[in-house]
C-alpha cells in the first residue's frame, strides 16, 4: 500500500483499530507518522479530559443482583406513579388542568344538535374533586405505536395555538409578579422565596374530530365506548391565564427540562431537593364551548375509559357539577387523599407516602384562583400552615 | 459529520426495515424479551452501564436512577429486530443519551456549581488535597464541554473513551466501522474547540 492514510485512518491507528497492511504502511511512512503526530497533539485536550471516563475503578455501586431488585421496585413504582407525579410540577399541573377541563367539555356534548347557533357555555373551576381510578388498562397501552401516532395526529390536526406561554419570566417580588401575571399574587407571610417566576398566558382552540377520536378509542380496545357523531366539528376554545410559581428552598430550575420534582428521577429528586416547596397560583382556566351541554353523559365515557365500570362512572357523574368542578383522576394505590380546611375553604390534600419518594400536593380554589402547594416529603402540615398564612 | 451520520443511519435503517419486514412475514415485527433474557442482560451489563453513568454524571444517586431508567426502557420497549442482536450497544446508546440529556438540562446549574468549585478550590479546606479538587474541576469542565457539543459527537466521545472498540461503537450508533475513525476525530476537534471557548469565557 503506497497511498498515504487519511486523517480518519490515522486517528483510528492511534487506537490500533486498523488492518495490518495499513499499519505496515504507517510504520514505514514518515509523512503519515508526522501527520499522525500532529493529530495526536491537536486532540490532546480531548484525550486527557475524557480519559477519566475509562478509569472507573472504585465506582462499583450496587451489585447487579441488588440492582435487579431495585429495578423491579423501580418498575412497579413507575407503573403506579408515572401519571400521579405529573401533578407535582406547575407546568404539568397547568397542562393537566387544561386536559381535564377539555376532556370534561369534549365528553359533554349532547347528541343531535346544531352547533352554529348555540350560545357558548363557559366553564370555570370553582372546586376540585379527586376520583380514584385504576390506570392499569391505560398503562398497558404504553408502547402502542399506532395509538401514539393517532394521538399525535389528533392533537396536530385538532389543536390550534393562539397564544404560546414561552419560557417562565423571573420576578423579584410578589408585587412585580402580580403586575406581570395580572392578578394579585399571595405569598405566605414570614417566608422568603428562593425564586418567583411567572408563566405567561396560553390559549388554543380545538376542533372536535369524532372519527379520529373514535378510532383512538377503538385502537385502545375500547370500541364499546361510542362517541356521539353530533359533536363532530365543534369548536372548543381554551384560555389558560398567566400563572405564578413561588419556590422555597432548593428547587429545580423551571427553565430546564426534566428537572421537575418527581419527574423521571425516581428517588433522586427527593435527595437533590429535600427542602423544596412550590406554591403555584393560577386564575381558573376558562373553556368556551357550544351550549346546552350534557356533561355527565360524556364525562361518563371518559371515566369508563380510565378504568371505571359503567355503574361506577354513572354514579360518580351524578355527584359532580361538571361546569365548575376540576376532576383529578388519581391512580388507585398510588396515593391517598383527604379533604382539609385551608385558607378558609375546603381543599384537597393528596399524599404519596412511598418510602423512596414521598410527595404531597395541596389543592384548593378561592376567589377564582387555583392554588397548589407541592413538595417532596411527608410534612404536609407545612403546606397547610403556608396556606393558612396567606394574606 | 451530521450528514455522514445521517447517511449511515439511513442505510442502517433500511437494513433494519428489511429485517423487520422478514419478521413481519412470520407475524412478528417487534422483538420482545422474556424475563430470563432480560435478567441475563441486566446482570451482564448493569455494572458497566452504572460505572459509565457515574463517570458521566458524577452523582452516584442520579447515575443509579439513570441506569434503572435505561434498563426500564429495555424492559418495556426492547429494540426491534435488527437492533436486538446488539443489546449491549443499544443499552450504551440509551444510557449515554439519557446522561447527556441530564447534563444538558442541568448545565446552567452546573455552570454555577463550577464557578463555585473554583471558589472552593481557592479556599480549599486542608482536609481535601488540592489535586483532588483540581481533578473534580477537570471532570466538571469536561461534562460542561460535552453538554455544549453536538449530541452525536458527544455520544461518540463518551462511547470511545469509556473503552468501547470501534466495531461496537459502529453497532451501537448504526455506523460502518470504517467511519468511526473520521467521526471520532471530528468529535475530538469539536471538543477542543468548545473547551478553548469555555476557557476564554471563564477568563
Amino acid at each position: 500500500m503506497n497511498k498515504h492514510l487519511n486523517d480518519g485512518q490515522l486517528r483510528a491507528a492511534l487506537d490500533q483499530e486498523l488492518d495490518g497492511s495499513v499499519m505496515d504502511h504507517l510504520e514505514n511512512c514518515p509523512t503519515c507518522r508526522r501527520q499522525q503526530a500532529q493529530i495526536k497533539a491537536e486532540t490532546q485536550q480531548a484525550t486527557s479530559g475524557l480519559s477519566f471516563l475509562g478509569s472507573q475503578a472504585g465506582q462499583s455501586g450496587p451489585d447487579a443482583k441488588t440492582a435487579l431488585i431495585h429495578f423491579h421496585q423501580y418498575n412497579e413504582s413507575r407503573k403506579e406513579i408515572s401519571m400521579f407525579r405529573k401533578l407535582f410540577t406547575s407546568s404539568t399541573l397547568r397542562v393537566g388542568l387544561a386536559i381535564v377541563v377539555i376532556l370534561a367539555v369534549i365528553f359533554s356534548f349532547p347528541q343531535a344538535r346544531a352547533f352554529a347557533d348555540q350560545v357558548l357555555n363557559l366553564f370555570r373551576v370553582q372546586q376540585v374533586v379527586v376520583v380514584p381510578v385504576d390506570f392499569t388498562g391505560i398503562q398497558m397501552l404504553t408502547g402502542n405505536d399506532t395509538l401514539g401516532k393517532q394521538v399525535s395526529d389528533l392533537i396536530a390536526s385538532s389543536v390550534t395555538t393562539q397564544q404560546n406561554p414561552g419560557a417562565p419570566v423571573p420576578a423579584t417580588n410578589a408585587a412585580q409578579a402580580s403586575q406581570l401575571a395580572g392578578f394579585t399574587v399571595r405569598v405566605p407571610q414570614g417566608m422568603t422565596p428562593s425564586r418567583l417566576s411567572v408563566e405567561n398566558a396560553a390559549a388554543f382552540t380545538l376542533k372536535v374530530d369524532v372519527a379520529k377520536a373514535q378510532a383512538l378509542l377503538d385502537e385502545s380496545g375500547r370500541s364499546d365506548l361510542v362517541l356521539p357523531t353530533s359533536i363532530n366539528g365543534a369548536d372548543v376554545s381554551v384560555n389558560i391565564p398567566a400563572s405564578v410559581s413561588v419556590a422555597y428552598g432548593t428547587c429545580p430550575d423551571p427553565a430546564a427540562q426534566d428537572t421537575g420534582i418527581g419527574l423521571n428521577s425516581g428517588g433522586s429528586a427527593g435527595r437533590r431537593y429535600p427542602d423544596c416547596v412550590i406554591l403555584a397560583e393560577i386564575p381558573t382556566p376558562t373553556v368556551s364551548a357550544p351550549g346546552d351541554l350534557n356533561i355527565a353523559q360524556l364525562a361518563q365515557i371518559g371515566l369508563e375509559f380510565t378504568g371505571m365500570t359503567s355503574d361506577q362512572a354513572a354514579a360518580f357523574t351524578q355527584t359532580v357539577d361538571w361546569t365548575s368542578t376540576l376532576v383529578i383522576p388519581l391512580p388507585k394505590n398510588a396515593a391517598t387523599y383527604d379533604q382539609v380546611t385551608v385558607d378558609g375553604v375546603t381543599g384537597t390534600l393528596i399524599q404519596r407516602p412511598a418510602d423512596d419518594a414521598p410527595q404531597y400536593v395541596l389543592l384548593w380554589v378561592k376567589n377564582g384562583i387555583i392554588y397548589a402547594i407541592s413538595s417532596l416529603g411527608t410534612d404536609s402540615q407545612q403546606a397547610i400552615q403556608m396556606a393558612n398564612s396567606l394574606p | 459529520m451530521d450528514e455522514i451520520i445521517s447517511q449511515e443511519r439511513s442505510i442502517q435503517a433500511m437494513k433494519a426495515r428489511k429485517a423487520v419486514a422478514v419478521d413481519s412475514r412470520t407475524g412478528s415485527t417487534e422483538s420482545s424479551l422474556s424475563s430470563k433474557t432480560f435478567e441475563d442482560l441486566f446482570l451482564e451489563h448493569w455494572s458497566a452501564i452504572y460505572r459509565l453513568l457515574v463517570s458521566m454524571i458524577g452523582d452516584p444517586a442520579e447515575a443509579e436512577d439513570l441506569a434503572l431508567e435505561t434498563f426500564l426502557r429495555l424492559y418495556r420497549h426492547p429494540p426491534k429486530t435488527g437492533e436486538g442482536t446488539n443489546s449491549g450497544g443499544w443499552l450504551y446508546r440509551v444510557a449515554t443519551n439519557l446522561a447527556l440529556h441530564s447534563i444538558r438540562s442541568a448545565k446552567h446549574r452546573e455552570h454555577y456549581e463550577m464557578s463555585a468549585g473554583k471558589g472552593a478550590l481557592e479556599d480549599a479546606p486542608e482536609t481535601r488535597p488540592p489535586q483532588i479538587l483540581e481533578t473534580e474541576e477537570d471532570h466538571r469542565m469536561t461534562r460542561l464541554v460535552l453538554a455544549k457539543m453536538n449530541p452525536h459527537r458527544a455520544q461518540m466521545l463518551v462511547l470511545r473513551y469509556s473503552g468501547m472498540p470501534y466495531k461496537d461503537i459502529a453497532k451501537a450508533l448504526n455506523l460502518s466501522p470504517a467511519s468511526v475513525g473520521p467521526l471520532l476525530l471530528r468529535a475530538e476537534r469539536e471538543f477542543e474547540k468548545v473547551y478553548l471557548a469555555l476557557i476564554e469565557e471563564e477568563k
